[in-house]
């Protein structure tokens, strides 16, 4: 046998002013940096991943996070009009993984959940499942932006 | 001294290939091996990285997402296996599941790690380093 041994599992459990930035998102405002859409000790946790070139890890992560996000509930939205359950369940399982490790929780719950629908539920609790996730996703927005402005200074 | 520097220097580039459709996670896979000192051969998902495959296997270890379009990446496990000049390579799988039968299916497939989704970057780093270790006992005992 190739590997003897298994070797580990580790189981654990804004727009003009973004323009000018050449940020393609909507920049927050400060009234709403607080909220508990993103849990920030998860996402600065990757602060010791920084590297000496003077980028900035987590701007990085938080624009793509954004970028792909943002396709992603609209991929859901569509599958769900369609009723698609294959592509809303493929695109609830990406945005999940990615929103669970940047610490975007409510996102990534909301998507648990749309990851187990199918034909059998009701179209309108599946479109407020929907609706709260493009909530959701837009407070995390706004709290990830309002961080990358100030990781920006 | 002198000896030691030149082995140092002749000691090829630890190549490994992430595959992963998610560009968050390829961003922070990608970020975390080259602090590590690797050269990282990226691909957006499992058919491209089956592509590269087909013609380069001088890759240290793998990381691959278990989920992606085109082609799976218990698939691409599988078709690693089965390739001789493959089948050295260690590969971890990464997924969103927290799944026991996919963790088993992944190991009776042929992976040597699995890392479930969220982790920390501690997690992350820990497990990139036991991967590439055991790349080197696997190569010793051959």
């Amino acid at each position: 046998m190739m590997f003897p041994e298994k070797m580990i599992v580790l189981d654990q459990a804004n727009h003009d002013e973004a323009a000018d930035n050449g940020h393609p998102f909507p920049v927050a405002s400060a009234s709403v940096i607080a909220n508990d859409a993103v849990d920030m000790e998860v996402l600065n946790a990757f602060e010791e991943l920084q590297r000496d070139d003077g980028s900035d890890l987590i701007v990085e992560l938080i624009d793509l996070y954004l970028l792909d996000a943002a396709e992603r509930v609209s991929q859901i939205r569509e599958a769900s009009i369609a009723t698609e359950w294959v592509l809303l369940k493929r695109a609830a399982h990406n945005l999940k993984g990615s929103s669970g490790n940047l610490g975007v929780r409510q996102v990534a719950e909301i998507c648990q959940k749309l990851e187990w629908v199918d034909r059998h539920d009701s179209p309108t609790a599946v479109a407020a499942l929907i609706q709260l996730l493009e909530y959701e996703s837009a407070m995390a927005s706004s709290s990830l932006l309002a961080l990358r402005q100030r990781r920006l200074g | 001294m002198e000896n030691f520097r030149m082995k140092l220097k002749e000691e090829p580039p630890r190549r490994v290939l992430v595959a992963d459709d998610d560009p968050v996670m390829r961003h922070l896979v990608t970020t975390t091996l080259k602090q590590q000192e690797c050269e990282v051969v990226a691909a957006n998902d499992g058919r491209e990285a089956y592509r590269i495959l087909q013609t380069d296997s001088q890759f240290r270890a793998a990381i691959l997402d278990m989920t992606m379009p085109f082609l799976e990446g218990l698939d691409l496990v599988r078709y690693m296996r089965s390739e001789r000049r493959l089948m050295r390579i260690p590969i971890m799988m990464i997924s969103a599941e927290q799944d026991m039968k996919l963790m088993t299916s992944s190991f009776s497939a042929g992976a040597a790690a699995f890392l479930s989704k969220p982790f920390t970057p501690d997690q992350l780093q820990s497990a990139i380093r036991m991967l590439l270790g055991s790349g080197s006992s696997i190569r010793r005992a051959a």
